[in-house]
Protein backbone atom coordinates (compact mmCIF):
# COMPACT_ATOMS: atom_id res chain seq x y z
CA UNK A 1 0.00 0.00 0.00
CA UNK A 2 1.29 3.85 -1.17
CA UNK A 3 1.38 6.25 1.45
CA UNK A 4 -0.56 9.09 0.64
CA UNK A 5 1.66 11.23 2.36
CA UNK A 6 4.59 12.24 -0.19
CA UNK A 7 7.93 10.89 0.96
CA UNK A 8 10.49 13.43 2.33
CA UNK A 9 12.50 13.79 -0.88
CA UNK A 10 15.52 15.91 -1.08
CA UNK A 11 13.98 19.21 -3.12
CA UNK A 12 16.53 20.11 -5.79
CA UNK A 13 16.64 23.15 -7.56
CA UNK A 14 13.56 24.13 -9.67
CA UNK A 15 13.47 23.04 -13.02
CA UNK A 16 13.97 25.48 -15.31
CA UNK A 17 12.16 27.24 -18.35
CA UNK A 18 13.01 26.94 -22.05
CA UNK A 19 11.15 29.34 -24.39
CA UNK A 20 9.43 28.02 -27.55
CA UNK A 21 12.33 27.42 -30.79
CA UNK A 22 9.70 29.65 -32.99
CA UNK A 23 10.31 26.91 -35.79
CA UNK A 24 7.93 28.58 -38.24
CA UNK A 25 9.16 32.06 -37.30
CA UNK A 26 12.62 30.90 -38.82
CA UNK A 27 11.12 29.44 -41.83
CA UNK A 28 9.11 32.39 -42.87
CA UNK A 29 12.01 35.08 -41.79
CA UNK A 30 14.18 32.93 -44.46
CA UNK A 31 11.66 32.68 -46.81
CA UNK A 32 10.90 36.61 -46.97
CA UNK A 33 14.72 37.41 -46.92
CA UNK A 34 15.08 35.63 -49.98
CA UNK A 35 12.45 37.35 -51.76
CA UNK A 36 13.76 40.61 -50.40
CA UNK A 37 17.33 40.09 -51.42
CA UNK A 38 16.31 38.51 -55.26
CA UNK A 39 13.65 42.09 -55.52
CA UNK A 40 16.72 44.04 -54.21
CA UNK A 41 18.92 42.69 -56.79
CA UNK A 42 17.02 43.07 -59.80
CA UNK A 43 16.32 46.95 -59.18
CA UNK A 44 20.29 46.87 -58.91
CA UNK A 45 20.73 45.12 -61.56
CA UNK A 46 18.38 45.85 -64.26
CA UNK A 47 19.65 48.52 -66.40
CA UNK A 48 16.35 50.19 -67.41
CA UNK A 49 16.28 51.55 -64.00
CA UNK A 50 18.71 53.81 -65.38
CA UNK A 51 20.86 54.53 -61.88
CA UNK A 52 23.85 56.02 -63.53
CA UNK A 53 21.06 58.34 -64.72
CA UNK A 54 19.24 58.95 -61.97
CA UNK A 55 22.80 60.02 -60.14
CA UNK A 56 23.47 62.70 -63.12
CA UNK A 57 19.97 64.50 -62.61
CA UNK A 58 19.47 63.97 -58.68
CA UNK A 59 21.45 67.40 -58.43
CA UNK A 60 20.77 69.51 -61.37
CA UNK A 61 19.44 73.31 -60.80
CA UNK A 62 15.78 72.63 -62.50
CA UNK A 63 15.43 69.69 -60.09
CA UNK A 64 16.08 71.57 -56.90
CA UNK A 65 14.04 74.38 -58.56
CA UNK A 66 11.48 71.90 -58.45
CA UNK A 67 12.28 70.41 -55.30
CA UNK A 68 11.95 74.15 -53.64
CA UNK A 69 8.63 74.61 -55.44
CA UNK A 70 7.47 71.65 -53.73
CA UNK A 71 8.45 72.37 -50.03
CA UNK A 72 6.89 75.99 -50.35
CA UNK A 73 3.43 74.27 -51.56
CA UNK A 74 3.29 71.72 -48.62
CA UNK A 75 4.68 74.43 -45.89
CA UNK A 76 2.04 76.98 -47.11
CA UNK A 77 -0.66 74.44 -47.58
CA UNK A 78 -0.33 72.40 -44.17
CA UNK A 79 0.73 75.82 -42.14
CA UNK A 80 -1.99 78.06 -43.55
CA UNK A 81 -4.37 75.38 -44.07
CA UNK A 82 -4.25 74.06 -40.10
CA UNK A 83 -4.86 77.61 -39.06
CA UNK A 84 -8.21 77.84 -41.25
CA UNK A 85 -8.90 74.46 -39.90
CA UNK A 86 -8.65 75.52 -36.39
CA UNK A 87 -10.91 78.61 -36.98
CA UNK A 88 -13.44 76.05 -38.88
CA UNK A 89 -13.38 73.72 -36.03
CA UNK A 90 -14.17 76.89 -33.22
CA UNK A 91 -16.63 78.09 -35.65
CA UNK A 92 -18.03 74.21 -35.76
CA UNK A 93 -17.90 74.08 -31.90
CA UNK A 94 -19.22 76.98 -31.23
CA UNK A 95 -22.70 78.14 -30.14
CA UNK A 96 -23.66 80.25 -32.97
CA UNK A 97 -25.97 78.05 -34.71
CA UNK A 98 -24.71 80.56 -37.88
CA UNK A 99 -21.18 80.04 -37.80
CA UNK A 100 -21.77 75.91 -37.10
CA UNK A 101 -23.79 75.87 -40.23
CA UNK A 102 -21.42 77.73 -42.79
CA UNK A 103 -18.35 75.74 -41.22
CA UNK A 104 -20.48 72.64 -41.93
CA UNK A 105 -21.14 73.37 -45.34
CA UNK A 106 -17.53 74.11 -46.26
CA UNK A 107 -16.44 71.03 -45.14
CA UNK A 108 -19.06 69.54 -46.79
CA UNK A 109 -18.31 71.08 -50.23
CA UNK A 110 -14.53 71.09 -50.14
CA UNK A 111 -14.46 67.32 -48.72
CA UNK A 112 -16.85 66.14 -51.28
CA UNK A 113 -14.93 67.60 -54.87
CA UNK A 114 -11.92 65.95 -55.60
CA UNK A 115 -8.96 67.85 -55.62
CA UNK A 116 -7.78 68.01 -59.46
CA UNK A 117 -11.19 69.32 -59.62
CA UNK A 118 -10.86 72.03 -57.30
CA UNK A 119 -7.26 73.07 -58.40
CA UNK A 120 -8.76 73.42 -62.58
CA UNK A 121 -11.69 75.54 -60.79
CA UNK A 122 -9.20 78.11 -59.22
CA UNK A 123 -6.72 78.10 -62.87
CA UNK A 124 -9.75 79.24 -64.50
CA UNK A 125 -11.11 81.40 -62.59
CA UNK A 126 -11.11 84.07 -64.33
CA UNK A 127 -14.04 82.78 -66.80
CA UNK A 128 -16.04 82.97 -63.58
CA UNK A 129 -14.94 86.54 -62.17
CA UNK A 130 -12.99 88.42 -64.93
CA UNK A 131 -12.19 91.20 -62.57
CA UNK A 132 -11.49 90.55 -58.40
CA UNK A 133 -12.08 94.20 -56.22
CA UNK A 134 -11.25 94.51 -52.95
CA UNK A 135 -14.43 96.42 -50.96
CA UNK A 136 -17.02 96.30 -48.71
CA UNK A 137 -19.52 93.39 -49.57
CA UNK A 138 -22.69 95.44 -50.96
CA UNK A 139 -20.88 98.93 -50.39
CA UNK A 140 -17.84 100.96 -51.98
CA UNK A 141 -14.84 99.10 -53.74
CA UNK A 142 -11.33 100.37 -53.21
CA UNK A 143 -9.74 99.11 -56.16
CA UNK A 144 -9.78 95.92 -58.94
CA UNK A 145 -7.45 93.73 -60.91
CA UNK A 146 -8.09 91.28 -63.87
CA UNK A 147 -8.37 87.83 -62.36
CA UNK A 148 -5.83 86.55 -64.85
CA UNK A 149 -3.54 88.80 -63.72
CA UNK A 150 -3.40 88.39 -60.10
CA UNK A 151 -4.03 84.95 -60.05
CA UNK A 152 -0.88 82.88 -61.26
CA UNK A 153 -0.88 78.89 -61.84
CA UNK A 154 0.95 79.40 -58.60
CA UNK A 155 -1.63 81.19 -56.35
CA UNK A 156 -4.18 78.82 -58.35
CA UNK A 157 -2.32 76.05 -56.89
CA UNK A 158 -2.09 77.16 -53.40
CA UNK A 159 -5.89 78.73 -53.47
CA UNK A 160 -6.46 74.86 -54.63
CA UNK A 161 -4.53 73.26 -52.03
CA UNK A 162 -4.90 75.43 -49.15
CA UNK A 163 -8.78 75.25 -48.80
CA UNK A 164 -9.05 71.64 -49.61
CA UNK A 165 -6.02 71.07 -46.96
CA UNK A 166 -8.52 73.73 -44.17
CA UNK A 167 -11.29 71.14 -44.90
CA UNK A 168 -9.34 67.88 -43.49
CA UNK A 169 -7.70 70.07 -40.99
CA UNK A 170 -10.95 71.66 -39.37
CA UNK A 171 -11.58 67.87 -38.55
CA UNK A 172 -8.46 66.77 -37.68
CA UNK A 173 -8.95 69.49 -34.87
CA UNK A 174 -12.47 69.21 -34.12
CA UNK A 175 -12.14 65.65 -33.25
CA UNK A 176 -8.72 66.61 -31.29
CA UNK A 177 -10.95 69.45 -29.23
CA UNK A 178 -13.27 66.78 -28.46
CA UNK A 179 -10.79 64.06 -27.07
CA UNK A 180 -10.33 66.54 -24.55
CA UNK A 181 -12.22 66.46 -21.20
CA UNK A 182 -15.27 68.83 -21.07
CA UNK A 183 -14.28 69.02 -17.51
CA UNK A 184 -10.60 70.91 -18.47
CA UNK A 185 -12.87 73.83 -20.05
CA UNK A 186 -14.83 74.20 -16.50
CA UNK A 187 -11.67 74.07 -14.47
CA UNK A 188 -10.33 77.01 -16.97
CA UNK A 189 -13.55 79.22 -16.95
CA UNK A 190 -13.90 78.67 -13.57
CA UNK A 191 -10.78 80.50 -12.92
CA UNK A 192 -11.57 82.92 -14.86
CA UNK A 193 -9.97 82.35 -18.15
CA UNK A 194 -12.37 83.52 -21.13
CA UNK A 195 -13.27 80.93 -23.85
CA UNK A 196 -10.45 82.17 -26.37
CA UNK A 197 -7.75 81.76 -23.62
CA UNK A 198 -9.60 78.48 -22.54
CA UNK A 199 -9.30 77.51 -26.26
CA UNK A 200 -5.48 78.61 -26.76
CA UNK A 201 -4.07 77.60 -23.27
CA UNK A 202 -5.58 74.75 -21.76
CA UNK A 203 -7.61 72.78 -24.63
CA UNK A 204 -6.12 72.68 -27.97
CA UNK A 205 -2.28 71.60 -26.19
CA UNK A 206 -4.22 68.60 -24.69
CA UNK A 207 -5.64 67.61 -27.97
CA UNK A 208 -2.45 68.44 -30.12
CA UNK A 209 -1.62 64.98 -28.52
CA UNK A 210 -4.56 62.96 -30.70
CA UNK A 211 -4.31 65.89 -33.45
CA UNK A 212 -0.29 64.97 -34.23
CA UNK A 213 -0.74 61.49 -35.75
CA UNK A 214 -3.20 62.43 -38.22
CA UNK A 215 -1.21 65.55 -39.03
CA UNK A 216 2.16 63.76 -39.95
CA UNK A 217 -0.57 61.94 -41.85
CA UNK A 218 -1.80 64.84 -43.53
CA UNK A 219 1.62 66.28 -44.54
CA UNK A 220 3.03 63.89 -45.75
CA UNK A 221 0.45 63.18 -48.14
CA UNK A 222 -0.45 66.91 -48.81
CA UNK A 223 3.55 66.95 -49.80
CA UNK A 224 2.90 64.07 -52.04
CA UNK A 225 -0.60 65.44 -53.20
CA UNK A 226 1.40 68.90 -54.65
CA UNK A 227 2.73 66.81 -57.45
CA UNK A 228 -0.83 67.12 -58.69
CA UNK A 229 -0.71 71.09 -59.36
CA UNK A 230 2.28 69.73 -62.61
CA UNK A 231 -1.11 69.15 -64.63
CA UNK A 232 -1.70 72.99 -64.14
CA UNK A 233 1.95 73.41 -65.08
CA UNK A 234 3.06 74.63 -61.53
CA UNK A 235 6.67 73.81 -61.46
CA UNK A 236 6.71 71.81 -58.62
CA UNK A 237 9.35 68.40 -58.26
CA UNK A 238 7.65 66.16 -60.78
CA UNK A 239 6.92 68.48 -62.84
CA UNK A 240 10.13 69.99 -63.63
CA UNK A 241 11.52 65.78 -64.44
CA UNK A 242 8.42 65.70 -66.66
CA UNK A 243 10.14 68.34 -68.49
CA UNK A 244 13.54 66.66 -68.58
CA UNK A 245 12.29 63.19 -69.93
CA UNK A 246 10.28 65.01 -72.36
CA UNK A 247 13.51 66.23 -73.94
CA UNK A 248 15.67 63.16 -73.63
CA UNK A 249 12.82 60.39 -72.94
CA UNK A 250 14.59 58.93 -69.96
CA UNK A 251 11.11 58.40 -68.68
CA UNK A 252 11.93 56.04 -65.56
CA UNK A 253 15.27 57.43 -64.52
CA UNK A 254 13.79 60.67 -64.02
CA UNK A 255 10.49 59.25 -62.24
CA UNK A 256 13.00 57.58 -60.02
CA UNK A 257 14.77 61.42 -59.46
CA UNK A 258 11.78 62.59 -57.91
CA UNK A 259 10.85 59.30 -55.89
CA UNK A 260 14.36 59.95 -54.42
CA UNK A 261 13.62 62.96 -53.15
CA UNK A 262 10.19 62.26 -52.19
CA UNK A 263 11.19 59.47 -49.92
CA UNK A 264 13.96 61.65 -48.78
CA UNK A 265 11.75 64.20 -47.53
CA UNK A 266 8.89 61.86 -46.27
CA UNK A 267 11.24 60.05 -44.24
CA UNK A 268 12.61 63.50 -42.58
CA UNK A 269 8.72 64.16 -42.05
CA UNK A 270 8.26 60.90 -40.13
CA UNK A 271 11.25 62.00 -37.66
CA UNK A 272 9.91 65.02 -37.02
CA UNK A 273 6.57 64.08 -36.08
CA UNK A 274 8.49 61.39 -33.97
CA UNK A 275 9.57 64.05 -31.74
CA UNK A 276 6.90 66.25 -31.92
CA UNK A 277 4.81 63.31 -30.89
CA UNK A 278 7.20 63.45 -27.92
CA UNK A 279 6.82 66.71 -27.09
CA UNK A 280 3.07 67.03 -27.02
CA UNK A 281 3.17 63.59 -24.45
CA UNK A 282 4.87 65.55 -21.67
CA UNK A 283 2.23 64.80 -18.60
CA UNK A 284 0.35 62.10 -20.66
CA UNK A 285 2.87 59.71 -19.57
CA UNK A 286 4.54 59.09 -16.49
CA UNK A 287 8.31 59.17 -18.18
CA UNK A 288 8.88 59.20 -21.68
CA UNK A 289 10.48 56.15 -23.51
CA UNK A 290 13.81 56.79 -24.27
CA UNK A 291 14.22 58.25 -28.04
CA UNK A 292 15.85 55.90 -30.48
CA UNK A 293 19.40 57.93 -30.38
CA UNK A 294 19.54 57.51 -26.68
CA UNK A 295 18.61 54.06 -27.14
CA UNK A 296 21.31 53.78 -29.30
CA UNK A 297 24.10 55.84 -27.31
CA UNK A 298 23.03 53.36 -24.09
CA UNK A 299 24.24 50.27 -26.14
CA UNK A 300 27.11 51.37 -26.96
CA UNK A 301 27.89 52.11 -23.49
CA UNK B 1 -25.05 91.20 4.72
CA UNK B 2 -23.81 87.49 3.72
CA UNK B 3 -20.75 87.13 1.58
CA UNK B 4 -23.51 84.78 -0.57
CA UNK B 5 -27.26 85.40 -0.99
CA UNK B 6 -29.14 83.15 -3.16
CA UNK B 7 -33.32 83.49 -3.19
CA UNK B 8 -35.24 81.78 -5.12
CA UNK B 9 -32.90 80.00 -7.22
CA UNK B 10 -34.66 77.05 -9.64
CA UNK B 11 -33.41 74.52 -12.37
CA UNK B 12 -34.63 72.15 -14.18
CA UNK B 13 -33.04 69.75 -16.80
CA UNK B 14 -35.04 68.75 -19.65
CA UNK B 15 -38.66 69.43 -17.37
CA UNK B 16 -36.84 67.55 -14.30
CA UNK B 17 -36.72 70.22 -11.45
CA UNK B 18 -33.49 70.27 -9.85
CA UNK B 19 -33.99 73.29 -7.53
CA UNK B 20 -36.99 74.49 -6.62
CA UNK B 21 -36.68 77.94 -4.74
CA UNK B 22 -33.46 77.46 -2.76
CA UNK B 23 -32.87 80.29 -0.15
CA UNK B 24 -29.23 80.32 1.19
CA UNK B 25 -27.30 82.70 3.12
CA UNK B 26 -23.34 82.58 3.82
CA UNK B 27 -21.85 84.62 5.59
CA UNK B 28 -18.22 85.49 5.41
CA UNK B 29 -15.45 83.64 7.23
CA UNK B 30 -17.91 80.49 7.65
CA UNK B 31 -17.86 77.16 6.57
CA UNK B 32 -21.24 75.72 5.37
CA UNK B 33 -21.55 72.31 4.30
CA UNK B 34 -24.10 71.10 1.63
CA UNK B 35 -25.78 67.53 2.16
CA UNK B 36 -28.41 65.70 0.65
CA UNK B 37 -29.24 62.34 -0.79
CA UNK B 38 -27.63 61.77 -4.82
CA UNK B 39 -29.62 63.35 -7.14
CA UNK B 40 -31.17 66.12 -4.59
CA UNK B 41 -29.72 68.86 -6.31
CA UNK B 42 -26.44 69.91 -4.34
CA UNK B 43 -23.70 70.15 -6.96
CA UNK B 44 -26.35 71.71 -9.19
CA UNK B 45 -26.36 74.45 -6.31
CA UNK B 46 -22.82 74.50 -5.90
CA UNK B 47 -22.54 75.34 -9.94
CA UNK B 48 -24.69 77.71 -10.10
CA UNK B 49 -23.13 79.74 -8.20
CA UNK B 50 -20.19 80.31 -10.55
CA UNK B 51 -22.53 80.21 -13.41
CA UNK B 52 -20.89 76.85 -14.44
CA UNK B 53 -25.01 76.23 -14.75
CA UNK B 54 -27.63 78.61 -15.56
CA UNK B 55 -30.41 79.12 -13.31
CA UNK B 56 -33.89 79.35 -14.85
CA UNK B 57 -34.96 81.67 -12.39
CA UNK B 58 -33.74 83.22 -8.74
CA UNK B 59 -30.90 85.58 -7.67
CA UNK B 60 -27.19 84.52 -6.84
CA UNK B 61 -25.30 87.75 -5.15
CA UNK B 62 -21.64 87.35 -4.01
CA UNK B 63 -20.36 90.37 -2.06
CA UNK B 64 -23.07 92.03 -2.74
CA UNK B 65 -23.61 91.85 -6.37
CA UNK B 66 -25.26 89.81 -9.23
CA UNK B 67 -23.09 86.99 -10.71
CA UNK B 68 -23.41 86.63 -14.45
CA UNK B 69 -26.81 88.67 -14.19
CA UNK B 70 -27.81 91.78 -14.18
CA UNK B 71 -31.25 92.79 -13.24
CA UNK B 72 -33.99 94.73 -15.79
CA UNK B 73 -37.06 95.61 -14.62
CA UNK B 74 -38.75 92.24 -13.38
CA UNK B 75 -35.60 89.84 -15.11
CA UNK B 76 -32.54 89.20 -15.19
CA UNK B 77 -29.82 89.49 -18.52
CA UNK B 78 -26.91 87.82 -18.85
CA UNK B 79 -23.91 89.90 -18.74
CA UNK B 80 -20.94 89.52 -21.46
CA UNK B 81 -19.24 86.61 -21.07
CA UNK B 82 -15.67 89.15 -19.95
CA UNK B 83 -17.81 90.16 -17.27
CA UNK B 84 -18.66 87.02 -16.18
CA UNK B 85 -15.37 85.75 -16.40
CA UNK B 86 -14.26 88.67 -14.35
CA UNK B 87 -16.61 87.79 -11.46
CA UNK B 88 -15.40 84.33 -11.34
CA UNK B 89 -11.99 84.96 -10.38
CA UNK B 90 -12.99 85.70 -7.24
CA UNK B 91 -15.14 82.23 -6.95
CA UNK B 92 -12.77 79.13 -6.65
CA UNK B 93 -13.47 76.23 -7.33
CA UNK B 94 -12.51 72.50 -6.80
CA UNK B 95 -13.65 69.55 -8.80
CA UNK B 96 -14.78 65.85 -8.10
CA UNK B 97 -12.01 64.67 -10.46
CA UNK B 98 -9.81 67.83 -10.12
CA UNK B 99 -9.34 68.72 -13.25
CA UNK B 100 -5.74 69.98 -13.35
CA UNK B 101 -4.63 70.58 -16.52
CA UNK B 102 -2.74 67.79 -17.64
CA UNK B 103 -0.23 69.31 -19.69
CA UNK B 104 0.72 71.47 -17.33
CA UNK B 105 3.20 70.74 -13.96
CA UNK B 106 1.84 71.33 -10.52
CA UNK B 107 3.33 74.33 -10.37
CA UNK B 108 2.17 75.28 -13.69
CA UNK B 109 -1.42 74.63 -12.96
CA UNK B 110 -1.29 77.08 -10.05
CA UNK B 111 0.20 79.93 -11.58
CA UNK B 112 -1.50 79.63 -15.08
CA UNK B 113 -4.74 81.90 -14.12
CA UNK B 114 -2.90 84.73 -12.22
CA UNK B 115 -0.18 85.29 -15.00
CA UNK B 116 -2.55 85.05 -17.53
CA UNK B 117 -5.45 86.52 -16.37
CA UNK B 118 -5.14 88.61 -13.35
CA UNK B 119 -1.38 90.01 -15.10
CA UNK B 120 0.64 88.68 -11.81
CA UNK B 121 4.38 89.10 -13.00
CA UNK B 122 5.76 86.03 -13.40
CA UNK B 123 8.34 85.91 -10.67
CA UNK B 124 5.93 86.77 -7.74
CA UNK B 125 3.64 84.63 -9.03
CA UNK B 126 6.05 81.43 -9.18
CA UNK B 127 7.17 82.39 -5.82
CA UNK B 128 3.27 82.66 -4.57
CA UNK B 129 2.73 79.37 -6.20
CA UNK B 130 5.51 77.28 -4.58
CA UNK B 131 4.20 79.10 -1.30
CA UNK B 132 0.86 77.72 -1.78
CA UNK B 133 2.10 74.13 -2.80
CA UNK B 134 3.92 74.17 0.39
CA UNK B 135 0.89 75.22 2.64
CA UNK B 136 -0.90 71.83 1.14
CA UNK B 137 2.02 70.01 1.98
CA UNK B 138 3.25 69.43 -1.72
CA UNK B 139 6.48 71.35 -1.44
CA UNK B 140 9.16 69.88 -3.45
CA UNK B 141 6.57 68.43 -6.20
CA UNK B 142 6.45 71.66 -8.21
CA UNK B 143 7.82 69.68 -11.16
CA UNK B 144 5.76 66.92 -10.75
CA UNK B 145 2.72 66.42 -13.75
CA UNK B 146 -0.57 65.44 -12.59
CA UNK B 147 0.06 61.94 -13.53
CA UNK B 148 2.85 61.09 -11.28
CA UNK B 149 0.79 62.40 -8.86
CA UNK B 150 -1.74 60.44 -6.36
CA UNK B 151 -5.05 61.54 -6.32
CA UNK B 152 -4.88 63.16 -3.06
CA UNK B 153 -1.72 64.87 -4.03
CA UNK B 154 -3.58 66.11 -7.38
CA UNK B 155 -6.55 67.54 -4.88
CA UNK B 156 -4.23 69.67 -3.35
CA UNK B 157 -2.65 70.70 -6.74
CA UNK B 158 -6.67 71.52 -7.35
CA UNK B 159 -7.16 73.45 -4.13
CA UNK B 160 -3.96 75.42 -4.37
CA UNK B 161 -4.66 76.73 -8.15
CA UNK B 162 -8.29 77.85 -6.63
CA UNK B 163 -6.67 79.79 -3.91
CA UNK B 164 -4.09 81.41 -5.81
CA UNK B 165 -6.79 83.65 -7.22
CA UNK B 166 -7.13 84.63 -3.80
CA UNK B 167 -10.88 84.01 -4.09
CA UNK B 168 -12.97 85.44 -1.47
CA UNK B 169 -15.27 82.21 -1.48
CA UNK B 170 -14.33 78.41 -2.53
CA UNK B 171 -16.46 75.84 -3.48
CA UNK B 172 -16.34 72.74 -3.52
CA UNK B 173 -17.91 70.06 -5.02
CA UNK B 174 -17.64 67.00 -3.37
CA UNK B 175 -13.68 66.94 -3.20
CA UNK B 176 -13.05 63.57 -1.49
CA UNK B 177 -15.22 61.52 -3.85
CA UNK B 178 -12.95 60.44 -6.42
CA UNK B 179 -10.57 59.70 -3.73
CA UNK B 180 -9.42 56.10 -1.87
CA UNK B 181 -10.29 55.78 1.35
CA UNK B 182 -6.56 56.11 2.72
CA UNK B 183 -6.43 59.31 0.65
CA UNK B 184 -9.28 61.24 2.02
CA UNK B 185 -7.88 62.44 5.11
CA UNK B 186 -4.83 64.55 3.46
CA UNK B 187 -7.50 66.47 1.43
CA UNK B 188 -9.89 66.46 4.55
CA UNK B 189 -6.69 67.98 6.32
CA UNK B 190 -6.51 71.00 4.12
CA UNK B 191 -10.08 71.64 4.01
CA UNK B 192 -9.76 72.01 7.85
CA UNK B 193 -6.88 74.19 7.84
CA UNK B 194 -8.45 76.66 5.36
CA UNK B 195 -11.34 76.68 7.69
CA UNK B 196 -9.55 77.44 10.54
CA UNK B 197 -7.33 80.23 8.20
CA UNK B 198 -11.09 82.24 7.97
CA UNK B 199 -11.80 81.00 4.38
CA UNK B 200 -15.15 81.22 3.24
CA UNK B 201 -16.22 77.98 1.88
CA UNK B 202 -19.18 75.71 0.71
CA UNK B 203 -18.34 71.84 0.32
CA UNK B 204 -20.64 69.91 -1.08
CA UNK B 205 -19.74 66.39 0.32
CA UNK B 206 -20.91 63.11 1.94
CA UNK B 207 -18.19 62.85 4.98
CA UNK B 208 -20.97 63.28 7.83
CA UNK B 209 -17.89 63.40 10.35
CA UNK B 210 -16.48 66.35 8.30
CA UNK B 211 -19.38 68.31 8.43
CA UNK B 212 -20.36 67.43 12.08
CA UNK B 213 -16.58 69.05 13.01
CA UNK B 214 -15.52 71.52 10.61
CA UNK B 215 -18.91 73.30 9.67
CA UNK B 216 -20.71 76.24 10.72
CA UNK B 217 -23.98 75.55 9.37
CA UNK B 218 -25.29 72.42 7.84
CA UNK B 219 -27.75 72.20 4.65
CA UNK B 220 -29.40 69.62 3.93
CA UNK B 221 -30.87 69.30 0.44
CA UNK B 222 -34.02 67.34 -0.67
CA UNK B 223 -35.59 66.86 -3.75
CA UNK B 224 -34.33 70.34 -4.82
CA UNK B 225 -35.81 71.86 -1.18
CA UNK B 226 -33.65 72.89 1.70
CA UNK B 227 -35.31 70.38 4.29
CA UNK B 228 -32.89 71.24 7.01
CA UNK B 229 -30.47 74.12 8.02
CA UNK B 230 -28.65 74.56 11.00
CA UNK B 231 -25.67 74.13 13.36
CA UNK B 232 -24.32 70.40 12.57
CA UNK B 233 -25.73 69.29 16.19
CA UNK B 234 -28.60 70.09 15.34
CA UNK B 235 -29.08 69.07 11.77
CA UNK B 236 -26.88 66.04 12.16
CA UNK B 237 -28.66 64.17 15.12
CA UNK B 238 -32.05 65.22 13.77
CA UNK B 239 -33.43 61.85 12.98
CA UNK B 240 -35.88 62.89 10.48
CA UNK B 241 -33.74 63.98 7.55
CA UNK B 242 -31.83 62.31 5.29
CA UNK B 243 -28.48 63.41 5.18
CA UNK B 244 -27.19 60.91 2.65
Amino acid sequence: MTSLIAPEAPSPSPPRTVGSRHVGRWVWAVVVLVLVVWALRSVALNPAFGWGTVAQYVLTPSVLRGLATTLLLTLATTVVGFLLGIGLAAMRLSGNPVLSSVSWAYVWLFRSTPLLVQLLFWYNVGALYPQLSLGIPFGPTFFSVESVNLVSVLVAALLGLILHEAAYAAEIVRGGILSVDAGQSEAAVSLGMTRARVLRRIVLPQAMRSIIPATGNMVIGTLKGTSIVSVIAVTDLLYSVQTIYNRTYEIIPLLLVATVWYVILTSILSVGQYYVERYYARGAERTLPPTPLQRLRRWFS
Amino acid sequence: MSLLEIRGLTKAFAGTTVLDGVDLDVEAGSVTVLVGPSGSGKSTLLRCINHLETPDAGTIEVDGSLVAYRRDGDVLRELPERTIAAQRRRIGMVFQQFQLFGHMTALANVVEAPIGVLGVPRREALERGRALLARVGLAGREDAYPRQLSGGQQQRVAIARALAMEPTLMLFDEPTSALDPALVGEVLEVLRDLAAGGTTMVVVTHEIAFAREVADTVVVLQDGRIARSGPPSEVLDDRSVRVA
